[in-house]
């Protein structure tokens, strides 16, 4: 097979926000590797991805997920090391739009 | 007890505040720059009291110059090399390393500028601190946009998204859609079946099939065949356009003063959901807006990054020029 060298360029893409039924679709496709906690600058604590994709749909969010859901600042490193090309960023937002919805936010 | 507190921590944060406590992981950093600053300044007063050779390219000038600049590259490679790597890496750490890119950014900004000595003539020297001054301000202003755009697309995403996270734009759709189906079975209503009345020709309106709302959705039976081709020819009976003084006619069109002409009163609830979903629209866009910000100021500080070194190669070849002619007639 021919090696073009080619690599499309999603690192830099910009995207909308996705609904929770196609988190939920991404949710369930996630392999657990954590190569996107892995790439991330923001997270601070030691955070399993189980955890993490436990409570990004529902349920209670506990402390440290909570701060790493506020400390997120949607780069988008998360998603190009994803190898199954799951939008990390975009489970993220929906986290933070629960936390926004759950509490003081407004 | 230990394990109460712990529980009662860790189920008490919810929220997103606009000013949401970022947490102390900087603290050992801002500790760091504080002795590093601490330990500068007072070399430089030191030495201000104690040497006559004050001046840039003076022994304590070049000691400042060589350590901002390891400063420096330690802020510019360290962090990026480890974000490149992904050998051995663990969960935290490249929030780590940003830490000490800030830190270093900082405390090689400060020795750089200890440097100048107080010189600040128009030479490649000043230049170069010019850049880094704007490159550590965009880098400040950076993590500031870091925390307040996220929390401002998720206001715009909370807007845009229904209670239990679906697209409000396809709800509103869809409720449009309905009233729309409904005032065109509405106004089927007013069509006059053909034949029904006595100058039938003029009234009989053929509704299209499918869900449309405007006015061209009726047509004039027969209306172009009707039409006399001969200009000339004039009759007083009623042509197919004029409507019949007689029957009883629904009157459509209203005029301007009348209550029908207000925007949205033949669609009931219609005008709400456009605006509705004008204002997702809007939201889709501010949000859109925040997006670009944080990608295009990471890119500006990038752009600075590499202007402040073009800057700094260039302050290095012109004090090399100076400098190395002096030392070689030692």
């Amino acid at each position: 097979m021919l090696k073009t060298g080619f690599k499309p360029r999603v690192r830099n893409a910009v995207m909308l926000h996705k609904t929770v039924s196609q988190v939920s679709q991404e949710l369930h496709a996630c392999i657990g590797c954590n190569e996107c906690l892995l790439a991330c600058p923001a997270v601070t604590e030691s955070i399993t991805i189980d955890v993490l994709n436990r409570e990004t749909l529902s349920g209670p969010i506990s402390a440290p997920v909570a701060r790493f859901s506020r400390a997120c600042y949607q780069c988008g490193a998360c998603v190009a090391p994803c190898p199954v090309g799951l939008h990390r960023d975009a489970m993220m937002m929906w986290l933070k739009v629960r936390m926004l919805r759950a509490g003081w936010g407004e | 007890m230990a394990v109460i507190n712990q529980r009662e921590r860790n189920n008490g944060e919810t929220g997103y505040s606009l000013l949401f406590f970022a947490g102390n992981a900087w603290f050992k950093r801002f500790l760091v720059i504080f002795v590093g600053v601490v330990i500068g300044v007072v070399f430089y007063v030191w030495y201000s009291q104690h040497s006559s050779d004050v001046s840039p390219d003076s022994i304590a000038g070049y000691s400042y110059a060589i350590i901002g600049t390891l400063f420096l590259l330690f802020a510019a490679f360290l962090y990026t090399l480890k974000r490149r790597s992904h050998k051995k890496r663990i969960v935290g750490q490249l929030h780590t390393s940003l830490n000490w890119h800030i830190c270093f950014g900082v405390l090689g900004l400060v020795f750089l500028f200890l440097h100048s000595f107080g010189n600040f003539n128009p030479r490649t020297g000043t230049y170069a601190l010019y850049g880094m001054i704007a490159l550590a301000i965009s880098g400040f202003v950076g993590r500031f946009l870091d925390r307040l755009a996220p929390r401002l697309i998720t206001g715009e995403v909370h807007k845009s998204l229904t209670v239990i996270g679906e697209d409000r734009i396809e709800t509103i759709s869809q409720k449009l859609q309905a009233i729309v189906v409904h005032n065109t079975q509405d106004l089927h209503s007013f069509a006059v079946v053909p034949g029904e009345t006595s100058q039938n020709a003029s009234t009989s309106l053929v509704p299209l099939s499918g869900p449309v709302s405007s006015d061209f959705s009726f047509i004039h039976k027969d209306q172009a065949l009707q039409t006399p081709w001969d200009l000339a020819y004039i009759s007083l009976e009623a042509t197919p356009q004029e409507l019949s003084l007689e029957a009883n006619h629904y009157r459509f069109v209203p005029d301007r003063k009348s209550e029908l002409a207000r925007p949205g009163a033949l669609m009931p609830g219609a005008q709400e959901h456009i605006s509705e979903l004008q204002e997702v629209e809007r939201a889709m866009q501010r949000e859109l807006f925040y997006r670009y910000i944080i990608l295009y100021w990471r890119k500006f500080h990038i752009a600075l990054a590499l202007l402040t070194l073009a800057l700094t190669i260039w302050h290095l070849v012109y004090a090399g020029q100076l400098l190395i002619p002096v030392l070689l007639h030692r």
